[in-house]
């Protein structure tokens, strides 16, 4: 069976995440809090999403002098589709588990 | 990074900064766009620890970013950069081989007639020896005595062993050897020499053509030092 893409848990994550205020932009740095992910793991995951067109991103002008623009995220339309549509699939099929593991826990 | 920030820094962070703007920018004024986000970023962290954490990611997001662009590359360029990369590790890997793992020998003299002949050549094994030993009868390639020279001799004794001359021919520790290497003609393999024991570390060599090889007869037994291989097939 092939895998879905955009299901392994950190994506889901960060979808998670993204979609609390799906309108807002937001700070890598700050996604890398509130997920927990290091910035190794994030950044190629928002990467892959952008270039499938689920993620837009934008430079945020410098505000003070010597100081980098910062990148910013936010879904597109269809990545927050995408991401309730994920989100929903997880939660309505829990992680199910052999019934030797299932007597054993009872 | 601002210069009175830069100034506030511990050397950790201002470490962990050059290492990942060195990655993200190399000589450039400009990196990729990923790698610059994870750059301009880096001011957000707080402490050494996580400044370390964060640019280890990011070093992890370039690697992703340039794998990516060459992804992109023409299906051509792509494969001569992988030919030409393979072809240098290659050449690397095969003088390293060549210098420390098994390399080819050249016969220059009749010493070793009738199994070498002048001008033959022979494949050493530089490495493997030294873990299995030498055992009587092997062949190796060693340094000669007061020469830079390598020759190719036969080992005959080995430490602790007691070898001696009797009739033309060679008594290891009391017994005649049987060397069927040797031509059966006399003026070829007649063998003179003077008894020795075999001190340790050393090698008693003899070469097959006795009438004319210069070896431990002459320059009494060789240290295990100036063993450079031995002779795996000619």
């Amino acid at each position: 069976m092939p895998r879905i893409p955009h299901t392994s848990p950190q994506t889901l994550l960060l979808f998670s995440v993204l979609l609390e205020e799906p309108q807002r932009w937001r700070y890598g740095y700050d996604l890398s809090k509130e997920t927990s992910l290091a910035s190794g793991t994030l950044y190629p995951i928002l990467m892959r999403l952008t270039e499938q067109k689920l993620l837009e991103t934008a430079w945020e002008p410098s505000d003070e002098p010597g100081r980098p623009p910062r990148h910013l995220y936010r879904l597109t339309a269809d990545g927050a589709a995408l991401a309730e549509q994920r989100l929903a699939a997880k939660a309505a099929k829990p992680r199910t588990i052999g019934p030797a593991i299932q007597a054993r826990t009872a | 990074m601002s210069v009175e920030q830069a100034l506030r820094e511990s050397a950790v962070r201002r470490i962990a900064y050059a290492v990942l703007a060195t990655a993200v920018r190399g000589r450039r004024e400009r990196g990729g766009a990923w790698g610059e986000a994870v750059l301009s970023e880096f001011a957000e962290t707080t402490g050494d620890r996580e400044a370390v954490r964060w640019a280890a990611g990011g070093l992890r997001t370039v690697w992703h970013e340039r794998r990516a662009r060459r992804r992109e590359l023409p299906r051509l360029v792509r494969i001569r950069r992988r030919a030409v990369r393979i072809a240098l590790i290659s050449i690397v890997a095969g003088l390293a081989a060549n210098q420390f793992v098994v390399t080819v020998g050249y016969q220059a003299s009749g010493s070793m007639e009738p199994a070498f002949d002048i001008g033959e050549r022979y494949v050493v094994d530089l490495a493997a020896f030294r873990l299995t030993g030498v055992q009587r009868g092997d062949v190796v390639e060693l340094t000669m005595p007061g020469t830079d020279r390598l020759v190719v001799k036969r080992v005959i004794g080995l430490p602790g062993d007691t070898v001696e001359c009797r009739a033309g021919r060679v008594w290891r520790n009391g017994a005649p050897l049987d060397e069927p290497y040797l031509l059966a003609d006399p003026d070829y393999s007649y063998t003179e020499c003077s008894a020795a024991t075999v001190p340790p570390h050393q090698l008693y060599v003899l070469g097959d053509h006795r009438v004319v090889s210069t070896d431990s007869r002459a320059y009494g037994p060789v240290h295990e030092d100036e063993l450079h291989g031995r002779v795996l097939f000619h």
